[in-house]
């Protein structure tokens, strides 16, 4: 640490790097926080978390299988609990079915308002997205979806839309504008409920959903249909077009199915050459065996990151649409609904739910770093939070835990007291 | 302080980061162009050395500097990419003299991954396209077309993650690129693509070469016949071109660096973090390579960039040490080493650390830096001004003028020192035993003041005395001749060229006379309507003995008239304005531009550019240099020619980069200065001040003086104690047999000599972190304390340091206490008596404690925790301001009765720190990893608890320089009667060597210069059209938003340097007269 801070002070080691090496090493050491607890609100399971609120990072959402929404702030503290030097953060609102038009049934997913923390948009079994101010905690918007929604999405980049994607039991996915409270638009192509759709980090224009016929599809919503389908088979990343054999090199990329859309104008550009596969060929493509149970694109929006629940994790590459064929071992993904991953910022880790622990993958090799294990119910979600480098999970559990670097443990002669209470009151708390 | 601040560079980049050669600024004119972070310096290769054509700061810190010829040009162009995702194509306009933009552009990404091994730009050298890896998993090109024009820009992905080095290959049909990368085994490979443009895609290249050495981390691409890439790596070198492999292995070294040496590509230097330069041979049958060779030629600065320049003359650029020009000889000298230094560039960079002292008691403070790394580190002394260091000196009251005279115009060395007095003129020569004696010239007046004498042609000597001229022959000493002024009317000024003299009496009377060979011919006698106060004929045309132009200042109507000689027509009159008269005209030359400067009797100059051939002037300038009458006098120094200005507040004149430049001397007062290059006393002067005379030798001319103390080791951190006038620093010295291994020292050093006095070693892996000097309650000593942490390698973090608390006695260092601690000491803290460190997320506070055995220890009294790292901190009264690692700024409180430190307050935005300082009681400044500068605010008197905890940001500014430490203090005198002496500051020290000042101003100043700054952008242009507001702009990986409550002092003082016309251009925008802003601007000058 002293040589680094020593490496950046010379100017041997640029600033920026000395900041992703930092925080790639902090990541690494990424355990149960002992300094900062969560009092989930909630009275059954946690499906849903988000907290990367565009312009403080601070808040966090959470939705639970009973219903409630709520919101922490993951800065401030509301206790500080001396002897055991925890920092306690309890929910600054709750709203739960007794506020009005609130949700009766579970809410499957959250979702910030992407420019500010005025509004959230949350979607629930009970059919309805509810479009909430945070000031007065009123339902301002409703949306039925006439089917349980499993997943919503808004785009964090886009500037001239304001459309929630919801993926429900129904096949259609459809998208829901704030502005006019209407549908703008009903995507099909699933043949299967859609368990999660997200928005692309790379265009505002395009969305990527995954359903449980196994299906990943990217639309782009400035055109019909959907112009991409992920298919597991086809593995050939890294392939260019060989240099002297060009007259095979048109072929070659077809079969990729390369497409390009690097610049946001022109996604769909080799829409007409894909069309003459034939529909059902195409259609066919599966990305796992199972259903799309979660997806998570890179910060770059140059890779994606799916579950399914064949139990298997896969990288892809968003610009070919290749599987790169990385292994990540030992994961266990079931259930009927979708979960939530986590991807760090510079794309080196993925934090992946797995029955009760939450499984550490270094994205590009699919090495296992570690399994964080504290929940005592299967985990549903994970989010991250990139400036404190912390990790907020959410389970059956009903707890939402933090994890986050480890902290060195001091023990000064002047702390034994306080280090002494400190195990004490560790202990206590695994006791029961 | 206040919240308006004002951010100055005192001393700028100095460290070179990129260089390149080529045809800039002529089809046949061949340049070395010098990038050094945030600016460029241009050079002309002449057969004397390096000449300097342009130093121009860019609006951006430069992250590829190439040259690159397109067809059909004949010079090149410079491609420039900013940090900050800009780039500009430059061209040189030699004509105007100045840099054209051909293109500019931003080729940011909206999303995407910045690479993390720094940004990649190169130019095919079909010069095709230029090649940009900005962004993780994306290659950018943008095409050149056969014009040379550039086209819209488009990404290329690039499948490869962990791109280490891309280079273009030679003699391809297509462009084609090499890639090293690294994959997710951390094996490494090199790859090549063909780049279609018409695609906008990637084909797979002629070849590929997998698992390369594991430390391969640069290319160099082979130019035709042979082809193919070099791949250095760090134990091996390979050379491979799809058909040839070859191979060889080499000394463990890291290579940071390479040069060609030939345009076809057989030879290259290469050098190594040690500063060891290697010639790299490719040996080959005609166009075959068949082997590779690497020989050892010798120790250089350890260098960022090798520019091969001509005739074995080789630029080295260093960032850890100063750069040279270097020379490789074909035999070895004694040492066996070929290299041989021609010249070498200060470079302060990286400073580590610093502290402001004022070691000569003159009420200025010098900084001494920590600077370099390795073994090119050095404690640096940093002094505004020029020093004349004394070397003689005579009680001598009373003396009114000093000239220098030559025994015989062949002499080298000046004989003679005559001194004259109120009724007398005694001349000084320097005897045998060294010593200045009485003598006396037979034929000059010595009963009568001296007015002016010189040695002129034929071997001849004048004297002007108020009755008369008198020609004297240097050798026998004789009278030759006598001009005696008319009757009733005396000689109050006089100046003379080697054969010319002209004399002013009373009454208006101008007198022209020329020197002929033991006679003295008056050749034209004009009378004027008013009293003559000053005149000089200085030499400024061709003919260095003849003037064709006089200057004339003069009384009541206060003008400076230019005539012209020998008929004394008059030329120019130019009024002067104000009441104050002339006391001193000169006319000079300055890097080849003839001036007139003009002082008057209260301080101020003028200068203005002379035409040498019809005597019109031109750009006005004025400038205050002190407050009593100024005397103007030039002298050589290094084959230059100043001026000196002899005043209450003497200061060189001189000129760089065509801009005059004044620089204070160390001296309080002056009345009257000349030259005197003596042979016991080479390239002196003589210095008369209120009853002395002293002869001294003056520095190199520069604003800025750097002194330079060699270490050899690498100087971490430095305190300096009053009480022992000793510095304290803690070095590490790097043993370059053992693989990292390094000793940890804490050295004491007098602070006169800087001689090493005392040393004491730390234990193995035990490095020093910092150091203060302080003192304890209930304890009269003064102490340094040192905090220290031991780096074990496998742990990350250090979990064991000391404090070790020495006394200073007989020149030792006395070890008094140590306390371990249970972490790295990153910083310690005079507080209120006690000692308070930040020890990894710790701060405590500890107690100076006095046992039973009457021996002193550390004691723990309390501590706060809670932060990630605290890094920085600094303490006023019982606040306590923390920078931490990630987590920007903290204000903690300590409350002596509950014996506790509490958190107060925090920004909650994630900065990553690199230095704070306590600007007042409320404000606070902070420096981030990201290059930017903010201040913020304590909210005491906010309403709510929530409001209270926050430090609310105030301001904010992209540096574009990463700051280490801020210091408070001054580099300049602080006068007393001067306004810039109210005006608080501080200093920081940066990784590019940059010494810059922040200076508070009052809030009207601020709007003021706000309003100037504003205007300034619109018209001074940044080079390449780079946007001042876009680069000043807080940004960071989470922001970008514009500056606020930063002025760019840069920007705003070169106004002084605009042309009279963009002058007035800003004065009627700004509605303010040209010279109140003059000298508005000018008293911020004086800030550093």
């Amino acid at each position: 640490m002293w040589q680094m801070v020593g490496r950046r002070e010379t100017g041997r080691l640029p600033p920026h790097k000395f900041r992703a090496l930092l925080q790639k090493t902090r990541l690494y050491s990424i355990e149960l926080a002992g300094h900062k607890e969560i009092a989930s609100a909630h009275k059954s399971g946690v499906n849903s978390l988000q907290q990367i609120d565009a312009t403080e990072a601070r808040y966090l959402l959470s939705g639970a299988a009973d219903g409630s929404v709520a919101v922490y702030d993951i800065e401030q503290a509301t206790a500080y609990d001396h002897s055991t030097r925890t920092s306690k953060h309890e929910a600054l609102f709750m709203v739960d079915k007794r506020v009005l038009n609130g949700h009766l049934y579970s809410v499957s997913c959250v979702h910030w308002y992407p420019i500010d923390t005025g509004i959230f948009v949350t979607g629930s079994f009970d059919n309805f997205v509810n479009v909430w101010d945070t000031n007065t905690t009123q339902v301002e918007l409703q949306f039925n979806m006439s089917k349980k929604v499993y997943s919503l999405s808004m785009s964090t980049l886009a500037t001239t839309h304001m459309l929630i994607a919801t993926g429900t039991d129904d096949t259609r996915i459809r998208l829901c504008d704030i502005a006019s409270g209407a549908f703008t638009h009903t995507l099909s192509g699933h043949r299967d409920s859609v368990w999660v759709v997200q928005w692309s980090t790379r265009s505002e224009w395009v969305l990527v959903s995954g359903g449980c016929d196994g299906a990943i599809r990217f639309w782009d919503i400035r055109r019909a249909g959907c112009y991409q389908i992920l298919d597991q088979q086809c593995s050939q990343i890294g392939r260019r077009p060989p240099v002297l054999k060009k007259s095979s090199r048109t072929h070659g990329r077809e079969d990729n199915l390369c497409t390009k859309y690097l610049n946001a104008s022109s996604p769909i550009r080799q829409r007409g050459q894909k069309r003459s596969f034939g529909i059902s060929a195409v259609d066919s493509r599966t990305a796992h065996y199972g259903s799309v149970a979660g997806l998570q694109m890179t910060a770059d929006g140059l890779h994606m990151i799916s579950a399914g629940t064949d139990s298997r994790l896969r990288l892809w590459d968003v610009e070919s649409g290749c599987n790169t064929l990385v292994n990540y071992p030992s994961t266990y993904i079931r259930g009927n609904k979708g979960i939530q991953m986590a991807v760090t910022p510079d794309s080196s880790l993925v934090f992946t739910p797995s029955l009760n622990a939450i499984l550490v993958y270094d994205v590009w090799s699919g090495h296992s770093y570690s399994s964080l294990r504290g929940h005592y119910d299967q985990v549903n979600c994970c989010a991250f939070h990139p400036q404190g480098q912390e990790l907020y999970t959410g389970s059956n559990d009903r707890k939402i835990l933090v994890w986050a670097p480890r902290r060195p443990i001091d023990i000064d002669n002047f702390d034994y007291e306080d280090a002494e209470q400190a195990i004490k009151a560790d202990e206590d708390a695994w006791s029961d | 302080m206040s919240i308006w601040n004002y951010v100055v560079t005192a001393h700028k980049p100095t460290n070179v980061t990129h260089s390149c050669v080529g045809n800039f600024t002529g089809a046949q004119e061949l340049n070395l162009i010098i990038a050094k972070c945030t600016r460029i310096e241009i050079h002309l290769l002449t057969p004397q050395g390096l000449q300097p054509m342009l130093d121009v700061p860019i609006y951006g810190r430069i992250s590829t500097l190439e040259l690159f010829k397109p067809q059909g040009e004949a010079q090149d162009f410079l491609f420039i990419l900013t940090e900050r995702y800009k780039f500009c194509v430059l061209q040189w306009d030699a004509e105007a003299g100045e840099l054209v933009t051909r293109a500019m552009g931003d080729v940011s990404d909206r999303i995407g991954r910045p690479t993390d091994n720094g940004q990649i730009g190169i130019i095919d050298p079909d010069c095709r396209l230029i090649g940009l890896h900005l962004y993780d998993g994306l290659f950018k090109v943008i095409p050149i077309d056969s014009k040379g024009q550039l086209k819209e820009a488009f990404n290329i992905r690039l499948e490869e993650l962990q791109v280490l080095d891309i280079k273009f290959l030679y003699g391809c049909s297509k462009p084609t690129i090499a890639v090293l990368f690294q994959d997710n085994r951390d094996a490494r490979h090199v790859k090549t693509y063909e780049v279609l443009l018409k695609e906008k895609d990637f084909a797979d290249g002629p070849w590929v070469q997998n698992n390369l050495d594991n430390g391969a981390g640069l290319l160099i691409p082979v130019p035709l016949p042979l082809g193919g890439v070099i791949i250095i790596g760090e134990q091996t070198i390979v050379y491979y071109n799809g058909f040839v492999f070859k191979a060889i292995s080499i000394q463990p070294a890291i290579t940071r660096a390479y040069g060609r040496v030939d345009a076809d590509g057989s030879r290259y230097l290469l050098s190594d973090l040690t500063g060891m330069l290697h010639l790299l041979v490719i040996t080959h049958e005609k166009d075959r390579v068949t082997g590779l060779k690497v020989e050892r030629l010798g120790e250089t600065s350890a260098a960022s960039t090798i520019s091969y320049l001509d005739n074995a003359v080789v630029y080295v650029g260093s960032s850890y040490g100063d750069s040279q020009l270097i020379k490789l000889n074909l035999q070895p000298d004694s040492k066996g080493s070929y290299v041989e230094v021609l010249e070498s560039f200060v470079n302060l960079g990286p400073i580590v650390d610093f502290c402001v002292v004022d070691l000569e008691r003159q009420g200025q403070g010098q900084v001494v830096t920590c600077s370099g790394a390795f073994k090119d580190g050095t404690l640096r002394i940093v002094r505004n001004g020029i020093g004349i260091n004394e070397q003689a000196s005579a009680e001598l009251p009373g003396i009114k003028g000093m000239w220098s005279l030559r025994a015989s115009s062949k002499d080298v060395y000046d004989t003679f020192l005559v001194v004259t007095f109120i009724s007398e003129t005694r001349i000084l020569a320097i005897n045998a035993e060294d010593e200045l004696e009485e003598t006396e010239i037979e034929g000059f007046d010595s009963d009568a003041q001296t007015l002016f004498c010189q040695n002129v042609l034929h071997d001849q000597l004048i004297q002007v005395t108020a009755s008369s001229l008198r020609l004297v022959d240097a050798i026998s000493r004789r009278q030759l001749n006598e001009w005696r002024a008319p009757p009733g009317l005396s000689i109050n000024v006089a100046a003379a060229s080697s054969s010319q003299v002209l004399l002013a009496t009373g009454g208006g009377h101008l007198v022209y006379i020329e020197i002929g060979q033991r006679e003295l011919i008056e050749v034209k006698h004009v009378k004027l309507e008013y009293e003559i106060s000053c005149l000089d004929i200085n030499p400024v045309g061709e003919d260095p003995d003849r003037s064709y132009l006089a200057v004339v200042g003069m009384w009541t109507d206060i003008t400076a008239r230019i005539f012209s000689l020998p008929n004394l027509e008059l030329l120019t009159k130019h009024s002067l304005g104000g009441e104050i008269i002339p006391r001193s005209v000169l006319f000079c030359t300055f890097e080849g531009i003839p001036y007139l400067l003009c002082a008057l009797g209260d301080g101020h100059l003028f200068n203005f550019i002379l035409d040498v051939n019809t005597g019109q002037l031109s750009d006005r300038k004025k400038v205050s240099l002190g407050t009593q009458p100024i005397t103007l006098r030039t002298f050589r120094s290094k084959n230059a020619t100043h001026v000196f200005a002899a005043s209450d507040r003497p200061t060189v004149i001189y000129s760089s980069n065509r801009k005059l430049l004044y620089s204070n001397v160390n001296l309080k007062e002056v009345n009257y200065m000349c030259p005197f290059n003596s042979a016991s006393f080479p390239d002196s002067l003589a210095i008369g001040k209120e009853g002395e005379l002293t002869i001294g030798t003056i520095d190199d001319i520069q604003k800025l003086h750097i002194r330079t103390v060699p270490l050899n080791e690498h100087a971490r951190r430095i305190a300096h104690q009053e009480a022992t006038r000793t510095f304290a620093i803690c070095s590490a010295k790097y043993i370059p047999t053992v693989e990292d291994m390094e000793t940890h020292f804490v050295r004491l050093l007098d602070d006169q000599t800087f001689e090493n006095i005392a040393s004491f070693q730390l234990d193995a892996y035990e490095n020093g972190c910092s150091i203060i000097s302080c003192s304890f309650t209930d304890d009269n000593n003064v102490y340094y304390c040192v905090g220290t942490g031991y780096a074990i390698p496998e742990e990350s973090e250090p979990n064991k340091g000391r404090i070790l608390v020495f006394l200073v006695e007989d020149g030792k260092l006395q070890l008094v206490a140590e306390k371990e601690t249970k972490g790295a000491v990153y910083n310690l803290n005079a507080f209120n008596g006690k000692l308070l460190a930040a020890i990894n997320h710790k701060i405590h506070l500890y107690k100076w404690t006095l046992r039973d055995d009457g021996t002193r220890e550390l004691q723990s009294e309390c501590g706060h925790h809670g932060h990630i790292l605290a890094l920085f901190v600094q303490s006023r009264g019982d606040f306590i301001v923390m920078g931490d690692l990630m987590k920007s700024i903290s204000l903690l409180i300590y409350k002596p009765e509950e014996g506790a430190i509490e958190e107060c307050a925090r920004d909650y935005n994630a900065n990553w720190m690199s230095a704070v300082e306590i600007l007042d009681d409320d404000i606070y400044l902070g420096a981030e990893n990201s290059f930017n500068l903010f201040t913020v605010r304590k909210n005491s008197d906010a309403a709510t608890d929530e409001e209270r905890s926050k430090l609310e940001v105030v301001g904010e500014y992209h540096l574009g320089e990463f700051v280490n430490r801020f210091r408070h203090g001054s580099l300049v005198m602080r006068l007393p009667d001067s306004e810039t002496s109210q005006i608080p500051t501080v200093i920081f020290g940066t990784v590019n060597g940059v010494i810059g000042v922040i200076a508070s101003l009052p809030q009207e100043q601020y709007m003021f210069l706000h309003k100037l700054q504003q205007n300034l952008v619109k018209v001074i242009k940044g080079v390449g059209g780079l946007s001042h507001e876009q680069w000043r702009s807080f940004s960071n990986e989470r922001k970008t938003v514009d500056a606020k409550n930063f002025l760019d002092g840069d920007l705003i003082e070169s106004f002084l340097d605009l042309s009279r016309s963009r002058m007035e251009e800003i004065s009627t925008a700004m509605s303010v007269p040209v010279e109140e802003l003059c000298k508005r601007v000018e008293e911020l000058t004086r800030l550093h």
